[in-house]
């Protein structure tokens, strides 16, 4: 109880630097919404005009009055307006987080699929074929752009086979292919460290002695070796799944896959502050939450964690 | 054992698929078994976060609204929602007749205290259009509205033209998802970015509508606009990849279209530099440009030569002076200014030009023709150095340290000169940070700004453009093209310069 109270203020604290650090930056970086908003492309505009509405919207004041009225706000659970659609910013992230969400999870499902067998399989039949194969697959799947796999894709799935649809969102078959897409990029990553985990677990010496106790193979592949190679891979997990949280632009482009990624780089590109800093916030909310369930899940993989910490209990 | 498990995975995935392509088979399938009805998908290139007419355009191309006032394709302006109108006070008071044959999408009559109450809207929501449009008050009776600005504004009928003027039914709420308008499809569903589902409205005022539902996707990547257009996920793509043209054109099943848009690429000196006050070294990088091969190679022949700000065939466009590549000619100019070549470098006073170019990469082609240009000026001398920068607008209004900068905008979006005039040349003009300053132009400005005569308007306007020519206050480059590729089936579609309008009425497709 006294751990999970002083966690959240830790929280608080956090949220509450984070927020004032990157309002600070966004203020300090050259430009404003303003040009955006009065539509000089297309409408005749002068400079008296962009400096009024600058004044209007309180842009010319010091930085830490703009901060405290922004403060104030987020108090009142109020996260302001997107200056481009006018429409409440917690509105505009929660109409994006449950695609991103499904994006992230489908992304990660694809990644296990592939990453899983495959590196194990490397692991155990070390200098076999099948690990130089992950290691070609690995190779490859690192160094492929994401937006040029999905186009190959595309023209495979869409335009030769005609069974998936070529872009858009709303049913299962359209997670398909950014899911396939961002899956195959990361689990590049992941088969090489799922291989130099295991390889390095079974060399432990709880291996021998559980060998030695004569527990089964599989036993000792899936209850001692393989749980205690998930440290680092959670590790990484963690980082991974932070990122495309947040986000992935390309994919989402390529795919008219709207999710939270296009909607902070359009705020960002056009200075849409109230939007830029409620995705921050929201973000870093989701980045402590990770890191919890990671910390959390070291103790049930790892006993030593856990009997250290009983320690000192 | 985990050979295993491999293999069964593989199993559990292939059947997976399978049940998908499965899926999709019945669902086309269903499709058939029905009534057919017409429908086209058509894929844009504009993002559409939002569909609230006053802040997005999605609204008036997708012909769930409409202006009061359009553009014809001869950049004249028409009659929409209103009939007719006219100002008793040349340009400040001005009266609509509203047509009273129109109804918004949920069946309520348009009369002029709709409009009124939608314009009311309009400056409320979009600090853009407030300024615009300068409404100072409304007074509706029946289908006349009188509007008063707040200074005469003889271009007041053109700003109408605007999108974001589109007419709605302002009472209800929910504009960001379901806007009613006037036009000849309603809206279905909307997912923003992503895709707009509409269906026919049975009570349009101008005739019949052709299609029973229209869908419209976005996406802005325009490798994945060509792809669609090859896999059927649509049947209409606007700006498919520029490279795919050829392919595209040779493929029976498809139709492409071609039009010179109303933008202009163009280079911008810095009159605020000593180097670019006199004329003659303007005129020198005005014969530096070899526009044929920008159009030719960098925009790989989808693109006209621009003699000048505006389209040639537009009403108020002057015969411009042909333009020439000559980069003898260049060195002539700048030897009149008081350069001369010693040693391969341009020097005057003893020192050589030495110039820095501003450029963006949001259209590619920029940066390329600024490359051009760079190796242009390298053989009479000329050092260049070329930068490159996210925000083109904000760098070039807060920094002074630049000469040349490349820029692109649409330069007569409503069928009227006096927005790029005003902006580019007015002193304070919010696309004039090379404060190009030239007093007779000015005086044009003001007047053209005081003259309510269409006629006399355009007449006002070439004069200006012949000054601006004359002096080569910017260097105008090219006009590149809209181009739409379609589906053979789809019927009657024409490609818009103003890229204001994409579906209408008219809009049908062959049942096979």
């Amino acid at each position: 109880m006294k751990q999970t109270g002083k966690r959240l203020f830790e929280l608080v604290i956090f949220l509450f630097v984070l927020s004032f650090i990157s309002f600070v930056f966004m203020k300090a970086a050259p430009g404003d919404p303003v040009r955006y908003m009065l539509n000089i492309d297309d409408v005749s505009i002068t400079d008296d005009r962009i400096e009024e509405l600058r004044n209007e919207l309180g842009f010319n004041d010091p930085i830490y009055v703009q901060y405290w009225n922004w403060l104030i706000r987020f108090f009142q659970f109020d996260l302001g307006e997107s200056y481009m659609t006018k429409q409440p910013v917690l509105n505009e992230l929660m109409n994006k987080v449950p695609d991103t969400l499904a994006l992230t999870f489908s992304s990660m499902a694809v990644m296990m699929l592939i990453a899983a067998p495959i590196g194990t399989l490397a692991a155990l039949y070390k200098n076999k074929w099948i690990d130089h194969l992950s290691r070609i697959f690995a190779l490859i799947g690192a160094s492929v752009p994401s937006f040029w796999l999905g186009l190959l894709f595309m023209q495979l799935f869409s335009v030769k086979l005609g069974i998936l649809p070529a872009m858009g969102k709303g049913t299962f078959l359209h997670l398909l292919m950014p899911s396939l897409t961002l899956g195959i990029a990361m689990a590049a990553v992941y088969v090489r460290l799922l291989r130099s985990s295991l390889l390095e677990s079974l060399g432990q010496d709880f291996i021998r002695s559980a060998k030695a106790r004569g527990l089964s193979q599989a036993r000792i592949f899936f209850f001692h070796a393989f749980r205690h190679c998930l440290t680092p891979v959670i590790t990484i997990f963690g980082v991974s799944l932070g990122s495309l949280l947040g986000g992935t632009v390309i994919i989402e482009v390529l795919f008219a896959y709207p999710g939270v990624g296009k909607l902070v780089v359009e705020a960002i590109v056009r200075r849409d502050y109230p939007v830029i800093q409620g995705y921050i916030l929201f973000m870093g909310l989701f980045v402590v939450m990770i890191n919890l369930l990671v910390d959390f899940s070291y103790r049930y993989l790892n006993p030593e964690i856990r009997l250290r910490g009983g320690d000192r209990r | 054992m985990n050979k295993k498990f491999y293999i069964s995975l593989l199993i559990v995935l292939l059947t997976l698929l399978t049940a998908c392509s499965a899926e999709n088979a019945n669902s086309s399938a269903e499709g058939n078994s029905g009534e057919k009805k017409k429908e086209v998908t058509f894929l844009s290139n504009f993002p559409s976060e939002t569909l609230d007419p006053h802040l997005n355009y999605t609204a008036v191309r997708a012909g769930i609204t409409e202006t009061l006032v359009r553009v014809n394709q001869d950049q004249e302006l028409e009659g929409w929602l209103a009939e007719s109108w006219d100002t008793s006070d040349g340009g400040q008071t001005w009266t609509f007749q509203i047509r009273k044959n129109v109804t918004f999408q949920n069946g309520k009559k348009v009369d002029a205290e709709a409009v009124k109450a939608s314009l009311e809207r309009n400056i409320q929501v979009s600090e853009a259009m407030k300024t615009a449009l300068k409404i100072k008050s409304m007074e509706a009776d029946g289908q006349t509205l009188a509007i008063t600005t707040e200074q005469k504004l003889p271009q007041f009928p053109s700003e109408l033209v605007h999108p974001n003027t589109a007419i709605v039914d302002s009472t209800l709420e929910n504009m960001e998802q379901e806007p009613i308008g006037t036009g000849p499809f309603k809206v279905v569903s909307f997912e923003p970015n992503s895709k707009l589902d509409l269906e026919r409205y049975g009570e349009y005022w101008d005739g019949e509508v052709k299609l029973d539902r229209a869908t419209m996707t976005f996406n802005e990547d325009a490798n994945a606009r060509t792809t669609a257009l090859q896999s059927g996920d649509a049947d209409i793509v606007y700006r498919p990849a520029i490279e795919s043209l050829e392919v595209l054109k040779s493929d029976q099943s498809i139709k492409t279209n071609v039009v010179s848009s109303l933008r202009t690429h163009l280079l911008m000196y810095n009159s605020g530099k000593e180097t670019f006050k006199d004329p003659n070294v303007r005129k020198a990088f005005d014969a530096l440009i070899d526009r044929q091969a920008v159009a030719n190679e960098i925009m790989a022949g989808q693109a006209t030569v621009a003699q000048g700000p505006f389209l040639a065939d537009s009403p108020f466009s002057p015969d411009y002076e042909k333009k020439q590549f000559s980069i003898e000619k260049a060195k002539k100019y700048l030897e009149e200014a008081g350069y001369e070549k010693k040693e391969g470098k341009m020097v005057k006073n003893g020192k050589q030009l030495t110039l820095k170019l501003m450029t963006y990469s949001y259209r590619p082609e920029l940066p390329l023709i600024s490359q051009v240009l760079q190796s242009n000026a390298k053989e009479l001398g000329i050092a260049i150095e070329i930068q490159q920068v996210e925000n083109i607008d904000e760098y070039l209004a807060e920094k002074t340290d630049w000469d040349l900068a490349t820029y692109s905008l649409i330069t007569a979006p409503r069928g009227d000169a006096s927005y790029f005039l005003n902006s580019a040349y007015m002193a304070g003009g919010a696309i004039n940070p090379g404060q190009i300053h030239n007093d007779e132009l000015a005086k044009l400005i003001e007047e053209l700004n005081q003259t309510s005569d269409k006629e006399r308007r355009n007449e006002v306007s070439k004069e200006a453009i012949q000054i601006i020519d004359q002096e080569k206050l910017h260097s105008f480059l090219v006009h590149p093209n809209n181009f739409v590729a379609y589906k053979d089936h789809v019927l009657n579609w024409q490609t818009s310069k103003s890229e204001y309008y994409a579906l209408t009425k008219d809009l049908d497709v062959r049942t096979k």
